[in-house]
């Protein structure tokens, strides 16, 4: 491939919109060309600057409730069914209609069944996240192992703050952070590494929907969460299932420090 | 189902999405409401046409075909203002480093540069950052071919870099030293 046929795919690259073959292709001549090279960071600086400042604006907590009033839903519910103000967190869509026993029996099934689809569906995506962020170079946007730096840095590029803690001698140091954006909304995402495993923690405000300590395998890489601190911890790694979910209901309490083999 | 049931199964558990969408292509608050409101009578009326295809994408057809009526009745200017001649006649400045020198002192920030985009630019940009779906749904959602998403995102990514004092495709930063 030459640098026009790459810099044509370059953003399309990015957008995960490329089949395997040329993205290899695009991969290996980005690698070794210095210019296409620069593009390449360019469009991935826009995407990250994107995905950190565009405001995402959640439907007014009136309109929800104008419509819900004119769908004879009862309208009492109407602030447990709007997501927390100014965030919206849609893979736990399923357990904010857990809510909505009021409905009728009928609907149990129903609401059983569509919680255990998003949370697979909400694994897909953070090992989607993931591998992405390891394949391409945008693993760390801040390296550190040092908690009071990386906290401020968070926090300044997020509309809540997290616990940042460091498992460094129970053999997980931390070594930095970045922001990725799951299910639209910008989330902090705590980078550790464990021997040779690279592990992503993704934490976010814990809705009232909770997320049932889980555990899920997509694609050879295990997916563990956990709840503390008023966040929902997602940690995925190629670590093996058990360590993992250890290490992030460790973190999630801020208390006993996992076994490490 | 019932249909209030089917209303909270299927529109509004996409409620948020929906009017970020209108938000992002009215500008205003109440406008978008309107355009989401009327999506949400739509949606109820045709809901036999959803047939097992995401239920999100489908709203957001909706709210889209909503909004673009409501901005015919209520601001027709701004229809031709956007329409396609209009977005090919653009100048495609990234890559003029004069112009982007010229920039250095209006930079914009980034959110005012996709607010200030053409709406058939505007509209890509969104579904792909902020619902972050394929071309294949965003092709469906705006009814064009994946083809034109393709260059519609291209183009308007440029435009961006350009205003917004990012660096440009295989250049430094604009308004910062070669």
């Amino acid at each position: 491939m030459n640098c026009e046929e790459v810099a044509a795919l370059l953003a399309a690259e990015a957008d995960d919109e490329v089949d395997g073959l040329r993205s290899h292709a695009i991969r290996k001549h980005v690698a070794g060309c210095a210019h296409c090279g620069q593009r390449h960071e360019a469009v991935l600086d826009l995407r990250q600057r994107l995905r950190a400042e565009l405001p995402y604006h959640a439907a007014p907590a009136a309109l929800r409730g104008r419509l819900m009033a004119e769908h004879g839903l009862p309208v009492s519910r109407a602030a447990a069914l709007a997501a927390v103000p100014g965030r919206r967190w849609r893979g736990f869509g399923g357990g904010v209609l857990a809510g909505g026993l009021a409905i009728g029996l009928v609907w149990v099934g129903s609401v059983v069944w569509q919680q255990a689809e998003f949370g697979q569906d909400l694994s897909e995506r953070v090992v989607g996240l993931h591998t992405r962020a390891t394949l391409g170079n945008r693993l760390i946007e801040v390296a550190s192992s040092d908690r009071h730096k990386l906290k401020p840095w968070l926090s300044a590029r997020l509309d809540y703050a997290i616990p940042v803690t460091d498992w460094v001698q129970a053999g997980f140091p931390l070594v930095g952070a970045r922001i990725d954006r799951l299910d639209g909304r910008p989330t902090a995402t705590l980078v550790y590494r464990h021997r040779d495993h690279v592990i992503d923690v993704f934490v976010r405000p814990d809705t009232h929907a909770t997320v049932r300590p889980s555990a899920h395998s997509v694609r050879g890489f295990n997916v563990a969460t956990a709840q503390g601190a008023q966040m929902a911890w997602l940690a995925t790694s190629d670590l093996n299932a058990t360590d993992l979910a250890a290490f992030v209901q460790g973190l999630a309490r801020g208390a006993v420090a996992p076994a490490s083999d | 189902l019932p249909p209030h049931a089917e209303f909270e199964r299927l529109i509004l558990v996409h409620l948020d999405a929906g009017y970020n969408l209108a938000r992002w292509l009215a500008h205003d608050a109440r406008d978008a409401e309107d355009v989401v409101q009327d999506a949400c009578l739509r949606a109820m009326k045709y809901m036999g046409s959803l047939h097992g295809e995401d239920a999100r994408a489908w709203f957001l057809t909706i709210v889209r075909r909503a909004f673009y009526d409501w901005l015919a009745r209520n601001r027709p200017a701004l229809m031709v203002r956007d329409d396609e001649s209009a977005i090919e006649a653009l100048p495609d400045e990234a890559d003029n480093p004069e112009q982007a020198l010229l920039r250095k002192t209006e930079r914009l920030a980034l959110a005012d540069a996709v607010a200030a985009l053409p709406l058939a630019f505007r509209e890509v940009i969104v579904l792909r950052e902020l619902e972050e779906l394929s071309y294949k749904e965003i092709a469906r959602i705006a009814d064009v071919p994946i083809g034109t998403v393709m260059s519609r995102l291209s183009r308007a990514r440029r435009l961006l870099q350009g205003s917004a004092g990012l660096r440009a495709y295989g250049g430094p930063a604009a308004g910062e030293p070669a």
